[in-house]
């Protein structure tokens, strides 16, 4: 609009002037009416604007509630997930607590076993060392005891051999007894020998007690001949031993079965084999004179004889040697009443050793 | 080089180093030897010192004994002690030496051949049967056996 008044004030025509600055404000007018309307409009078209503005900024306040009211079920979904929590949290600390009990209980437990095994394990050692110096005392017994005994039995021999001549008859005697006596020392301390070696000797391992059986019979051939006693058997079964000595076990049984008959009829033994819940259990059960009740746990003590010599000889190691051999296998060995006349031995094998 | 150190044959009387302490016994096995007929001579000593002091000097004057009776339980220097001294001294290792004892158990026997006893005899409680052993024994080494003993140079011990 400047530009224009500039351009008026250059005129030189001013009727001319007057007119055509008339005719331009006419014009200028319209050209600000034209504006105004443009500017109407367009403030209509803002105006149009403003209330889509309006729709909008409604739609956005709508949105925003529904989002605040979304918000407000995420508050409460996110109350509920945080009171779960915390339950959860509230579980756990229960459980937390029965665990620690648990775990105190465990450890008593493991402390318990601790102090068992701790104890199993001193009594072990101490029995080790016992059986050790069982063994020792037995060595030694049976090798230095031997010497002196040897003296005695070989020169009462020498004397009795060489000097018959010149002692009378009582003297001849006196030798004789004391030979008897050595020769007695001797077998016991052959014995002794023997049931120490039962602690040391032999691995165990699987084995046939049908085999150990066998060996124990054939050994065992003569005196079952010349007794003609009859021998049964169930079938025998594999068992963790050692055949020697379970076939030395057997051959000490049924020896003793024969040994102790009665004069009456010819021994009967059976060899019993019978499967059990901690393994195999075995008899040896036989028709013979049986032994009284009141000695029944006494029979398997070592040099324990119920009979005088002139009866039955024997050292009393056999029964002894048989308990041994059995518990060192892990089982038991005992004695029960039956029914007729005769004894039964019954002797265990556990499966596990 | 080898030389000769016994020469097996009728005209050689062999010659036994006697270990043991006990003088009943050393009767006894000298008894037994008589009792066999069959010559021989004899030295007799009671502890294991002496008995490897008798050895080794009489290795260096060029003469050891034929066989040697070793008792095991002797003083001042165990038997066991002696079996080792004497299989582990080239100059003695070729002797055979047969362990005479009262023990039958079996850990002695079993560490006297560990030890390289030519033999181990159990001394018996009955004298018949002392002097049986003494003829089989003699029977053997004095009259069957057919080894050549040799210097000691040759001997290696394992």
């Amino acid at each position: 609009m400047s530009a224009r008044t500039e351009e008026r004030a250059a005129s030189p025509d001013d009727a001319n002037d007057i007119t055509r600055a008339f005719l331009n404000i006419l014009e200028d007018f319209a050209e600000e009416r034209d504006r105004l309307g443009a500017t109407e409009k367009a403030v209509l078209n803002i105006l149009e604007d403003f209330g889509e503005e309006k729709r909008r900024s409604e739609d956005t306040q709508k949105a925003a509630l529904n989002i605040l009211d979304d918000f407000a079920g995420e508050k409460a979904l996110l109350e509920a997930t945080q009171k779960a929590m915390i339950n959860i949290l509230d579980d756990f600390d229960a459980e937390k607590g029965k665990v620690e009990i648990t775990n105190t209980d465990l450890r008593r437990e493991v402390e318990d076993r601790t102090t068992a095994e701790r104890a199993l394990t001193a009594k072990s050692a101490a029995l080790a060392s016992s059986n050790a110096e069982l063994e020792q005392f037995a060595y030694v017994a049976s090798h230095d005891l031997q010497e002196p005994l040897r003296m005695v039995s070989s020169y009462m021999q020498l004397l009795s051999d060489r000097y018959s001549g010149s002692i009378d008859a009582q003297a001849t005697k006196y030798i004789a007894y004391a030979l008897d006596g050595a020769m007695r020392m001797q077998a016991l301390i052959a014995g002794l020998l023997e049931y120490s070696r039962v602690g040391r000797q032999g691995d165990l391992e699987t084995i046939d007690a049908g085999d150990a059986m066998r060996l124990a019979l054939r050994n065992l051939r003569q005196a079952i001949d010349e007794s003609a006693a009859v021998i049964t058997h169930d079938p025998l079964p594999t068992v963790v031993g050692n055949s020697q000595l379970l076939s030395q076990v057997f051959q000490n049984l049924v020896s003793n079965a024969i040994k102790f008959r009665t004069p009456a009829s010819a021994p009967r033994v059976h060899l019993g084999a019978i499967e059990t819940d901690e393994g195999w259990q075995f008899s040896v059960a036989d028709n013979g004179i049986g032994i009284d009740p009141r000695f029944r746990d006494r029979v398997f003590v070592i040099f324990q004889r119920l009979h005088t010599r002139d009866e039955y000889g024997g050292t009393g190691i056999g029964l002894a040697v048989c308990k041994r051999v059995i518990e060192r296998f892990g089982g038991r060995m005992w004695i029960e009443a039956v029914s007729e006349r005769g004894s039964c031995f019954y002797f265990t094998i556990p499966r596990h050793h | 080089m080898t030389s000769p150190q016994s020469l097996r044959g009728s005209s050689h009387v062999p010659h036994l180093l006697i270990i043991e302490d006990n003088p009943g016994d050393v009767d006894l096995i000298l008894d037994a030897l008589r009792q066999t007929g069959r010559a021989h001579t004899f030295t007799t000593v009671h502890d294991g010192l002496t008995a490897i002091e008798v050895l080794q000097q009489g290795a260096d004057g060029g003469f050891t004994p034929d066989f040697v009776l070793l008792d095991l339980n002797i003083p001042k220097m165990d038997g066991r002690e002696v079996l080792k001294v004497i299989k582990g001294d080239p100059q003695l290792s070729h002797i055979p030496v047969t362990v005479l004892t009262s023990s039958r158990a079996d850990r002695d026997v079993e560490e006297a051949y560990k030890l390289h006893a030519n033999c181990f005899m159990t001394k018996p409680t009955d004298v018949r049967e002392l002097f049986e052993m003494f003829d089989r024994f003699t029977e053997f080494w004095f009259d069957t056996a057919t080894v050549t003993f040799r210097a000691s140079s040759d001997q290696a011990i394992d």
